[in-house]
């Protein structure tokens, strides 16, 4: 194997990640930072990376203050109330301020926003949600991002970030590898912005052939945007809090148009409205949760996984009113058709015509991301106007290492900011990464050759495994010495599936449980030092399995921390079966220390935006 | 999932190896030509069926669950600024949309900020980002909060 | 330019009988025939050809006049294939036409100058040697571009120009016939009687063709005569309106200039 060269970068901000989170932080990054060197790194192709790739048919989140629709707070409300009550609100408040002027942007830029046809307004689907065309959301925003750095690269996955010897905590830049070339990419930054995916593919999907490309998040988002953070001792928060989603079958098409603008209903398999019927045994589980509005989305989650297992199913969505309407009719194929394809080829290849046929949901596996009704992510200082003491030290964004920055994905506590809210977060740790800049708080960053000469032995080595190996047997794919990415890919999601409350347990699982399988995760961790990768691209897979497997044993010591079921719907503790206000109405958040490898938990208060009248206090 | 390639129709240009999300569209090495090698990484995103200039791609829906006799075409016209799609079920009914990508020349209303007025130190020291509080269209100052606000406890 | 004007198969012809020259020839056309024909009906792609033409006739919207077949055949023929339209604007489209028009004036004069002017003392006119030597050179050029610059093995997945796969066989081949047959051309033209190098490249040169022709079954050869096949059927497609199941051109003016499709497929 001929050596890697070694390519050099310095730089002021890198930026980790194109996706929508980085191009917002790219972008903003040049205002503030006129003559600073600005760097993105994209794993894929900047113009059609991420999460968006295929676009998208509606901006989640928007206020509309300009019409008086909706002011920040109404927005952490409903995010608090969505995420039964755990957020960060400072985080929340702060970016809801900011993303209409974000959203207004993207319109000036060439975005084809729907617009109501009374009004002029944007056209609302929901009351946070505008309908757009955004089949090429992605290309737009990323020339904007191209605009202002000074380099983009493509085809480079970081694999770690970097760390300074000269002070203690403090971030230095990152390192990776191009995965055409084959280089190795040492990027020495005085800040960094990890804005990179969050984590689909660590539980077992329901389909697991070809099927296994649909999942509901996209398949390249490894969890980077974890494992960056958690392998250089950020602290994490939320972890547990893992998404489920209720979409189409198969195709995991979306349903926020469907139920918003189409107005269509679930109902069971007799076309009985099954949601009532769970409403006593919900209210058992979590108390006044249930009675909130609109219902929180693990809630009605719950009710449809009941109603399942209970023998109703399958769950249709009732469309064959809604589809008489031509106009209703076309919402409902360009949605998916903008943001979704494969729902449409499902579709297609089973001859369902929601006029005539009431397509089946399901519930998906699970996903830990941040950007959604969910918050997984790195803990962050909020906003230094608004944020409470605990929250805040020093700079909008930055994780617990210094200079460290996120946005997007990798931000926890801060729900429901979408592809908008993203960007808008990715353009606020710009702005604070440039600050930290001209404070001279990155000044004197020192990194050895020894450190980034460690990590290109540590990053290559799949492919000396594979090709020292290989000598051993005399073809296909079963080794004693190593394993293929994908093999290790498998045994991670089975894992995580039967032993951390994946779909065969019905998101069920336990103390026991969880002991075991991070008995399974330590196992499987050592394994990873044999993973043998073939070429290239190989080797890229083979580091989005390190990524999910760190993230999904930060994953499971979260989920064996919080002694409480907070969120039935997207999983549940069998052995404590209730919402505990008293105990647990905190976020949690642990800390790995990248020398043992030993996780530490603790949990952080919760602030709540109160107004005068406060409706319930308890602790 | 998956894409597939005509092999009538691609000419080897590199534009899907170039722009696939997932880097599994590659060059077969018998015939030059594009193929999907890892068609359980492809999330039938149809970048690349969009960016081949030919139209050399097409998909065929996951095997786990996708019946086939089935087709979702498309065609991206990026000086038109439309998208159009040709939906044919496995039993012959077809479904046509086309819809708009862009409002605005492609990049040209896309400001590099470079080329900007700088931002003075006030706005640097405030909550301010770009074009705010201006971009917010609500003539009014960026929304706070008073510290007080926040309450610790359990409050619905 | 004497050499560029001299016809290097009548000089050949006092060592070697022109009938030895045309029974070559003649055997690297029978290859050509035989290993299309092996690869046709060892893959069945012909068959295969006709019953997706037919398939795609069922969904056609509108039958088309035999004169409207014969004016899109002789367009495409004209345009699609004789200006190789497939590859769009730029470099591969300029290497692969100097390639295309310079192995077909190669052949050509090889052809009319090993049948019509093979003997020693052949008043072979000008012009055939010239396009002969053009051709060859032609080749040269668009092949070497091709092969270190524009192979998208090469130029989007950043494989390095050295490396050689399967793929590579046609235009390797076709380089290897074209610079061997200049090599040999000019050192024949030398005289240099029984010096090392006088028959080295004439070897090469047959060698090569051996490999050019006798490799049809295995090498892109046979591309040249189903592309055309398959640009034929798609135009004859698109005025039907079965267009492969495509969406129609969209009805909107074209306003917008080009976006993701303004930069070339390498971003690495």
């Amino acid at each position: 194997m001929p050596k890697n060269k070694t390519v050099f970068e310095e730089c002021d901000v890198l930026v980790v990640g194109g996706g929508m989170a980085g191009t917002g932080a790219t972008f903003e990054a040049r205002h503030w930072g006129r003559d600073l060197k600005i760097i993105c790194v994209e794993k894929a192709n900047i113009d059609r990376s991420g999460a968006v790739a295929q676009g998208l048919y509606a901006i989640n989140c928007y206020m509309g203050m300009q019409w008086g629709e909706n002011q920040p707070e109404d927005h952490v409300r409903y995010a608090r109330n969505d995420l039964m009550g755990l957020v960060r609100e400072d985080l929340g408040y702060d970016m809801a301020r900011h993303v209409d002027s974000t959203v207004h942007m993207f319109d000036e830029w060439g975005l084809p926003m729907m617009k109501n046809k009374e009004t002029g307004r944007y056209q609302r689907e929901g009351k946070w949600q505008i309908m757009i065309h955004g089949e090429s959301y992605k290309p737009i925003v990323a020339e904007a991002a191209k605009k202002s750095a000074d380099k983009i690269y493509n085809r480079i996955m970081i694999t770690h970030l970097l760390k300074d010897e000269s002070k203690q905590n403090r971030i230095a830049g990152a390192v990776g590898f191009n995965m055409r070339t084959g280089d190795y990419h040492v990027f020495k930054a005085k800040t960094v912005i990890v804005a990179a995916g969050g984590a689909s593919h660590i539980f077992k999907p329901r389909a697991v052939g070809e099927g296994m490309g649909r999942t509901w998040y996209a398949p390249w988002s490894n969890g980077s945007a974890y494992a960056l953070p958690i392998a250089a001792g950020a602290k994490m928060t939320q972890m547990e809090n893992r998404i489920v989603l209720c979409r189409f079958k198969d195709g995991y098409g979306p349903v926020g148009a469907y139920f918003l603008h189409l107005k269509t209903y679930t109902q069971n398999a007799n076309g009985e409205n099954y949601e009532k019927k769970w409403y006593e045994a919900t209210k058992k589980l979590v108390g006044e949760y249930i009675d909130h509005h609109p219902v929180p989305t693990c809630l009605r989650n719950h009710a449809f996984i009941q109603e399942v297992a209970a023998g109703g199913g399958p769950i249709h969505m009732v469309t064959k009113e809604a589809f008489q309407d031509p106009h209703l009719e076309t919402v409902g194929w360009e949605n998916f058709l903008g943001m979704t394809v494969g729902q449409a080829v499902v579709w297609a290849s089973q001859n369902i015509d929601p006029k005539y046929t009431n397509p089946e949901l399901t519930t998906s596996e699970p996903y830990v991301m941040g950007s959604h009704a969910t918050c997984s992510g790195a803990w962050v200082s909020g906003p230094e106007d608004i944020a409470p003491s605990e929250y805040f030290w020093g700079y909008n964004r930055m994780t617990t290492i210094e200079g460290l920055f996120g946005a997007g994905d990798t931000v926890g506590g801060s729900a429901h900011k979408f592809s908008s809210g993203s960007f808008t977060e990715g353009r606020l740790a710009a702005k604070a990464a440039v600050k930290y800049i001209q404070d001279k708080k990155a000044n004197g960053i020192e990194v050895t050759d020894k450190q980034y000469n460690n990590l290109k032995e540590v990053i290559y080595k799949p492919m000396e495994n594979y090709t020292v190996g290989r000598n051993e047997i005399t073809g296909g794919t079963v080794s004693p010495s190593y394993i293929s990415p994908i093999q290790g890919l498998q045994r991670l999601q089975k894992i995580m599936d039967e032993y951390c409350g994946g779909i065969t347990n019905n998101y069920m699982t336990n103390d026991n449980l969880l002991k075991k399988g991070l008995e399974q995760l330590g196992l499987l961790q050592e394994d990873l030092e044999n993973v043998g990768a073939e070429d290239y691209h190989q080797l890229m897979r083979a580091w989005e399995l390190k990524h999910r497997a760190l993230t999904s044993q930060c994953v499971t010591e979260h989920t064996l921390f919080r002694e409480e079921t907070r969120w039935p719907g997207y999983y549940y503790r069998g052995d404590h079966m209730k919402l505990d206000d008293d105990n647990w109405h905190c976020l949690t958040t642990s800390e790995r220390n990248p020398e043992t490898g030993k996780f530490s938990m603790e949990k952080q208060p919760v602030y709540h935006i109160v107004d005068e009248k406060d409706k319930k206090k308890a602790s | 999932m998956s894409t597939f390639v005509y092999m009538t129709r691609c000419d080897g240009c590199g534009h899907c190896v170039d722009i696939c999300p997932s880097d599994i569209m590659h060059i077969d090495e018998t015939i030059r030509r594009a193929k999907n090698i890892e068609p359980n990484f492809c999330w039938e995103c149809y970048s690349c069926v969009k960016a081949c200039p030919n139209h050399a791609i097409d998909v065929r829906g996951y095997a786990d669950f996708a019946p086939m006799g089935h087709s979702v075409r498309v065609r991206r016209e990026e000086e038109k600024g439309t998208i159009s799609w040709r939906i044919k079920f496995r039993n012959g009914t077809e479904k046509n949309f086309v819809s708009p990508i862009t409002t605005k020349p492609w990049g040209k209303f896309i400001p590099k900020l470079a080329e900007k007025d700088k931002p003075n130190q006030g706005e640097i020291n405030s909550q301010i980002l770009y074009n705010e509080p201006h971009g917010l269209n609500t003539d009014k100052d960026l929304p706070t909060l008073n510290k007080d606000s926040f309450k610790k406890g359990v409050y619905y | 330019m004497n050499i560029l004007s001299s016809n290097p198969f009548s000089i050949l012809a006092e060592t070697v009988p022109p009938v030895a020259m045309q029974a070559f020839v003649f055997l690297m056309l029978a290859f050509v025939v035989f290993g299309t024909l092996l690869d046709i009906i060892h893959k069945k792609n012909v068959k295969y050809f006709f019953n997706n033409a037919k398939k795609a006739k069922k969904f056609a919207t509108r039958e088309l006049s035999s004169g409207e077949k014969f004016a899109i055949v002789s367009k495409t023929v004209a345009y699609d294939i004789g200006t190789t339209s497939e590859l769009g604007a730029g470099k591969r489209r300029i290497a692969h036409l100097l390639g295309m028009y310079g192995t077909i004036l190669f052949w050509v004069g090889s052809v009319v100058m090993v049948f019509c002017y093979s003997s020693v003392d052949a008043e072979t006119p000008r012009l055939w040697p010239m396009i002969w030597h053009a051709g060859a050179l032609m080749t040269v050029l668009g092949g070497s571009w091709f092969w270190f610059f524009l192979r998208v093995d090469v130029y989007s997945e950043a494989q390095p120009w050295y490396r050689i796969i399967k793929a590579d066989l046609f235009v390797l081949a076709l380089i290897a016939t074209s610079l061997t047959g200049l090599i040999w051309s000019y050192l024949q033209n030398l005289e240099l009687g029984d010096r090392w190098d006088d028959k080295v490249f004439l070897v090469l040169f047959v060698i090569s063709n051996f490999v050019l022709f006798g490799g049809v079954y295995w090498s892109k050869f046979a591309h040249m005569f189903y592309k055309p096949g398959a640009a034929i059927q798609k135009n004859l497609a698109e005025a039907d309106g079965s267009r492969d199941n495509l969406p129609p051109p969209a009805d909107a003016p074209e306003q917008f200039g080009l976006g993701i499709k303004r930069e070339a497929p390498k971003h690495y």
